[in-house]
C-alpha cells in the first residue's frame, strides 16, 4: 500500500515536465523582470546596478505612462460587454437545431485568425473611406467620412470593437462547456414551474456557470489590461490609443531601457493581480 | 570496426581542415535581410575578395535586422565579434557613443574621398568616421500625368513652396488628394526644411519659422490635399493609394514604381517622374543609409577594414545596386555609372526614377536625431508626433501644440 507521501511524490513527478517548462519560461522571466525593475541594466555589457527605485520614480512622473495606464484601464469596459455577449451567444448556439455547428464555427473563426491578418482587414473597415463609413452613409446615419482610427475621441473604442469581434468566440466556447455541464432537468423543471426564458437565463444559467464566469472574466480582464497587439496592428498608438504595454515595449525596444520597461511591466502586473483579487472576492466560492 | 575506422579518418580529415582554416584569417561579415535573394552577389563578392587577398577569408552571414544588435552585443561580450556588421545610421551613432565600434579614419585613407559628402556626414560622430557607407536610397516624386494635366500643373515642383502650391491646385481643380507624404518622423521634416530641433541641450522647434512650416501641413490637411489618414500612411499604404488613383503623386523611394509597374499597369502607363524638391536644409528627402562598422574587440581591424573598403568601393556598390535594382551607391562615382544615368531620357518610369534618384544622392542625408541626444527618445518622439498630429489635423493651434511639445522635451532634457 502506498503512503500519501509517496503518492504526492509521484504526483509531482508527473507534474515535473510541465513545472520545469513553466519555471523556465514563465516564473524565471517574471522573477528576473522584477529584479531588473530595480536596476540600471546596460545592454552592451550585460551589467545591472541597483538604482534606488529610479525607474519607478521616473515612470511615476511620466504623464505618458499614466495616460497609457488610463487607456488600459478604459479598455476594461470591454470585459462586462464581451462576457455578457459571449454567454448569450453560447446560450443561443447551445441547442440541437441542425446547422448549429456551423454557427459555432463561424463565431470561432476570428479567434483562430492571425491578428496581423485580421488587423489588415479591419484597417480597411475603419479607413475613413472604408467599409464602416460606407455602411453608415448608405444607412443615412452619418453624412461625412469619419477617420475612425484617427480621432482621439473614438479610436480606442474602435479598437475595443475589434477586440470584441476577435475574442467573443473564445469565451463562447468556454461558456458552452459550462452550459453543457448544467443538467437539463433543472431547466425543464423551471419550464414546468412557468419561468420564462429571461428568468431561466438569470436564475438558472448565470448562477450555474458562475465558475466559468470567474474564469472568463479573469482572462478577459488580464487580456484587456495587457492589450497591445490590437494597438500595434491598427493604430501604432496614435490618436490616444497608447496603452501601458505599448509603453513597456517602447521603453524596452526603442530606448533599450530594459530596467524602466521592467518597472512599468511590474506596475501593470500589480494592477492585474489587484483586479484578480477583487474578482475572486466577487465571483469566487466563499468558504 | 568499420565505424571506428570511419570515425578515425573523419577526425583526421577534420583536424587537417581545422589546421588549414586556422592558417587564414577569417573575416566574418554580417548583413541584414539580404539572403537568399542576393546569394549570387555575395558569393561572387566573397570569392573575388578571397582571391585578391591571400591569407584572408571573408565569410558572409545574413540575419534578420532585429537579431543583429543582440547577437553583436553577445559576441562582443564573449570576445569573438565578427569583422564587419551591417548597421543603419542611428545604430552607428548609438554604438559609437557607447564605444562598442571602432573609428575608421586610420584605415580609410584615400578611400574616404570616394564616398559622397552626405554619406560621410551621416556616419561621422564627434569628428570621426565610424562606418563604411554602403547602399542608400532617396525619395522621388512619381505623378499621375492625367491628374496633373487636368489640374493644369505643367512642371514638377522645384522647391517645397511650389510643392505645396501644386498640391493645393491639384486638389482644388480635381478633388483628388495630391499626395500623402510620410509624416511618421516629423523631426526629419524639420531637418529637411533646415530647421533645428535641439540646440545647446534645448528643444527649439517652436520658433515662428517652425510654426509657419507646420502650418503649411495643417493648411494642406484642411484643404484635403492630404488624405484624412495621412498619419497612418507608410510605404505600403502610399503605393496602394497611388496605384488606385486615390492620390495624384507618390513621394517615396523609387522601388515603389516597380510595384506600380506590376500591380497597376494603367496607372504606370501615365506615370511621370521628378526629383523630390530640395528645401532650405539642402538635403534629399527619404534617405536611409546602410553601412558596415567594425565592432570593438575584432581580431584584426586592419584586415576587417580591407574587407569594408572592398565591399563598399565603386565597383562593388554599382554591382550591388544592379543586383537589387532599387538601391543606390553611396560613392560619388558610383551614381554616375551609365547603369543609373542611361534611363534619364527613357519613357519608362522605373528607368527614369533610377536616374532621377541617382542625381539626388549627393545630398542624401539620413534625417534623424543622433541617439544619445534625447534622454527618452521613445516618449519624446511620441509626444512630438502626437502634438504635430493634433496640430495638422486641426484639433489644436500649431503654436500651442509646438509649445507644449517643446516644454515636455525641455523638461526631460533638463534632467
Amino acid at each position: 500500500m502506498k503512503t500519501s507521501n509517496s503518492y504526492t511524490a509521484i504526483a509531482y513527478l508527473f507534474l515535473a515536465p510541465a513545472l520545469i517548462l513553466m519555471g523556465l519560461l514563465t516564473f524565471w522571466p517574471v522573477g528576473y523582470n522584477t529584479y531588473l525593475a530595480f536596476q540600471d541594466y546596460s545592454i552592451a555589457d550585460g551589467t545591472a546596478t541597483w538604482n534606488n527605485f529610479a525607474n519607478f520614480k521616473y515612470i511615476a512622473n511620466e504623464p505618458l505612462f499614466w495616460n497609457a495606464l488610463k487607456n488600459s484601464a478604459l479598455y476594461l469596459l470591454i470585459v462586462p460587454v464581451i462576457q455578457l455577449a459571449a454567454l448569450v451567444v453560447a446560450k443561443m448556439v447551445n441547442n440541437k437545431l441542425p446547422g448549429m455547428t456551423l454557427f459555432r464555427a463561424l463565431f470561432y473563426i476570428p479567434v483562430i485568425t492571425s491578428i496581423s491578418i485580421a488587423g489588415v482587414v479591419w484597417a480597411n473597415v475603419y479607413k475613413y473611406d472604408g467599409v464602416l463609413t460606407w455602411l453608415l452613409q448608405s444607412l443615412g446615419l452619418i453624412h461625412d467620412q469619419v477617420n475612425w482610427l484617427g480621432e482621439p475621441s473614438i479610436a480606442l473604442y474602435m479598437l475595443m470593437i475589434f477586440t470584441f469581434w476577435k475574442g467573443i468566440g473564445y469565451y463562447m466556447v468556454l461558456y458552452l462547456a459550462g452550459l453543457q455541464a448544467i443538467p437539463s432537468e433543472v431547466e425543464e423543471a423551471a419550464i414546468l414551474d412557468g419561468a420564462n426564458a429571461f428568468q431561466r437565463f438569470w436564475k438558472i444559467t448565470v448562477p450555474m456557470v458562475k465558475p466559468t464566469i470567474l474564469l472568463c472574466t479573469l482572462l478577459s480582464t488580464i487580456a484587456a489590461i495587457k492589450v497591445y497587439l490590437e494597438v500595434i496592428v491598427l493604430t501604432k498608438g496614435q490618436a490616444d490609443t497608447y496603452t501601458a504595454l505599448y509603453y513597456v515595449y517602447d521603453q524596452a525596444f526603442r530606448n533599450y531601457n530594459f530596467g524602466r520597461a521592467a518597472a512599468a511591466g511590474v506596475v501593470v502586473t500589480f494592477f492585474c493581480m489587484l483586479l484578480a483579487v477583487i474578482q475572486f472576492r466577487f465571483f469566487g466560492d466563499k468558504k | 570496426m568499420k565505424l571506428k575506422k570511419m570515425l578515425a579518418v573523419g577526425a583526421v580529415v577534420f583536424g587537417f581542415a581545422a589546421v588549414y582554416a586556422q592558417a587564414d584569417t577569417e573575416l566574418e561579415f554580417w548583413t541584414m535581410n539580404l539572403a537568399p535573394k542576393f546569394n549570387d552577389y555575395f558569393n561572387k563578392s566573397v570569392a573575388d575578395f578571397n582571391k585578391a587577398n591571400p591569407g584572408l577569408t571573408a565569410k558572409w552571414v545574413d540575419m534578420n535586422w532585429d537579431q543583429i544588435q543582440p547577437k553583436l552585443i553577445a559576441s562582443i561580450a564573449a570576445g569573438n565579434p565578427p569583422a564587419l556588421v551591417n548597421f543603419n545610421v542611428p545604430w552607428v551613432h548609438d554604438f559609437a557613443a557607447q564605444g562598442n565600434i571602432l573609428p575608421l579614419d586610420q584605415y580609410l585613407g584615400a578611400a574616404k574621398n570616394t564616398y559622397s559628402v552626405g554619406a560621410i556626414k551621416d556616419v561621422t560622430v564627434n569628428g570621426k568616421v565610424y562606418a563604411f557607407p554602403w547602399y542608400n536610397s532617396v525619395s522621388i516624386i512619381a505623378y499621375n500625368k492625367d491628374i496633373l494635366a487636368k489640374a493644369g500643373v505643367k512642371a514638377a515642383p522645384k522647391n517645397f513652396d511650389e510643392f505645396v502650391k501644386d498640391g493645393q491646385q491639384i486638389t482644388a481643380k480635381t478633388g483628388v488628394p495630391a499626395y500623402a507624404p510620410k509624416l511618421g518622423n516629423f523631426v526629419g521634416w524639420f531637418y529637411y526644411a533646415g530647421l533645428p530641433v535641439v540646440e545647446n541641450g534645448k528643444a527649439v522647434f517652436n520658433s515662428p519659422k517652425h510654426i509657419a512650416f507646420v502650418q503649411k501641413f495643417a493648411d494642406l490637411y484642411k484643404a484635403g490635399v492630404m488624405p484624412k489618414d495621412v498619419f497612418k500612411v507608410e510605404f505600403e499604404q502610399e503605393i496602394a493609394a497611388y496605384n488606385s488613383g486615390k492620390i495624384a503623386m507618390m513621394t517615396t523611394a523609387p522601388q515603389a514604381l516597380k510595384r506600380t509597374e506590376t500591380d497597376a499597369k494603367a496607372v504606370y502607363a501615365k506615370t511621370g517622374v521628378a526629383k523630390f524638391p530640395v528645401d532650405a536644409g539642402k538635403m534629399a528627402f527619404g534617405a536611409w543609409l546602410m553601412d558596415f562598422v567594425i565592432p570593438k574587440g575584432t581580431k584584426d581591424p586592419a584586415a576587417a577594414a580591407k574587407l569594408g573598403v572592398f565591399l563598399t568601393n565603386d565597383e562593388s556598390q554599382v554591382a550591388f545596386s544592379k543586383a537589387t535594382e532599387t538601391t543606390f551607391p553611396s560613392t560619388k562615382k558610383g551614381n554616375l555609372d551609365p547603369y543609373f544615368q542611361a534611363g534619364a531620357k527613357s519613357a519608362d518610369a522605373v528607368e527614369q526614377g533610377r536616374a532621377v534618384a541617382a542625381q539626388s544622392m549627393d545630398n542624401a542625408r539620413t534625417l534623424t536625431i543622433p541617439p544619445g541626444v534625447l534622454p527618452d527618445e521613445a516618449a519624446m518622439n511620441k509626444k512630438l508626433q502626437d502634438e504635430i498630429q493634433d496640430a495638422v489635423e486641426g484639433r489644436k493651434p500649431v503654436k500651442a501644440a509646438l509649445d507644449e511639445a517643446v516644454a515636455a522635451w525641455n523638461e526631460k532634457l533638463k534632467k
